[in-house]
């Protein structure tokens, strides 16, 4: 069921999801948006030529799944409108990862504008901002 | 451009310019990939009863699976060497720079894609700037790209950069 545009308020939380991505997700993702960048699978080159920890969960991945929590949560009836994100730090495989958003206004329209986040722990790896069309009451 | 800047003059060049212009067909078994991968079980993506219950003729191809309908074939031998193949955001290298990295999106969504769409990629640079960062120098590179459908419909308008860091 999609949320009422009457329903939300300023202020208010989506349900957040948490995701604890590994390398299959990782693998399978990569396959599916044709990405051959090495920095996602070869451990080796990760390190010794681009000096991080492990391989990166992809930023893309980590967008699909912050809209994922966006449309989960406006339903069939609901639509994306804008969606905008900053890659601000990179995230690992086996790190659970969490993605939510808080609504910051509403507009004529049916709109509603949101903060998004993808978060590990406090720290804000992919922050962003959103606008979806809800369903209004007696419109549907 | 000065002389120890870490963006070469071909690419300089490129802003404002169309780089790429790519095409390619929406299928809805690539689209239920991706969805997957990202454990995205919306039925609006999978049951076509569920969509037309919602306004849509069909199932639709999820707003941020837009871009990927685009890629066309990698040649292997073509990558660089860091396995990326720079088709879609036409080639530019920055060998001054070549580690890389997504920088962000933003992307207005006007009309949802279908099964069998042809869709039209057109991407302009829209500007290269050198930044300094906590981490050191980085080239920010901002791309626009709009998607349009077999009708000329603009279905989406998107704004994507990349972080180019020296080696």
């Amino acid at each position: 069921m999609s949320p009422y545009y009457e329903d939300v308020d300023t202020g208010d939380a989506i349900p957040a999801l948490t995701v604890t991505v590994d390398e299959t997700q990782m693998f399978f993702f990569s396959a599916a948006t044709y990405n051959g960048h090495r920095i996602h699978y070869d451990k080796q080159w990760a390190r010794d030529r681009e000096g991080y920890d492990n391989v990166l969960v992809q930023g893309p991945l980590q967008a699909a799944l912050l809209s994922r929590a966006l449309t989960d949560w406006i339903g069939g009836a609901g639509r994306l409108v804008t969606f905008s994100v900053q890659n601000r730090a990179v995230a690992y495989p086996g790190q659970a990862l969490t993605f939510g958003g808080v609504v910051t206004g509403k507009r004529p329209g049916a709109l509603v504008d949101l903060d998004i986040y993808c978060k590990r722990g406090d720290d804000v790896l992919m922050p962003g901002t959103a606008t979806v069309a809800l369903p209004q009451r007696g419109t549907q | 451009m000065t002389e120890d800047s870490l963006v070469d003059d071909e690419s300089a060049a490129k802003i404002g310019t169309v780089v790429a212009v790519a095409t390619g067909e929406v299928y809805r078994r690539d689209w239920q990939r991706w969805a997957a991968a990202v454990g995205d079980h919306n039925p609006l993506w999978f049951d076509p009863d569920y969509a037309r219950r919602h306004g849509y003729r069909d199932i639709v191809c999820p707003p941020l699976y837009l871009q990927y309908a685009i890629l066309g074939v990698a040649e292997l031998d073509g990558l660089r060497p860091d396995g990326s193949s720079g088709a879609v955001t036409g080639g530019m290298a920055f060998p001054k720079a070549p580690r890389r990295m997504a920088g962000g999106e933003s992307t207005t969504f006007h009309l949802s894609a279908y099964h069998g769409d042809e869709i039209e990629m057109t991407r302009t640079v829209e500007s290269i700037v050198e930044k300094q960062g906590r981490s050191g120098r980085f080239v920010l590179v901002t791309w626009r790209a709009d998607y349009r459908n077999q009708h000329r419909e603009l279905l989406a308008e998107a704004t994507t950069s990349m972080i180019a860091r020296p080696a």
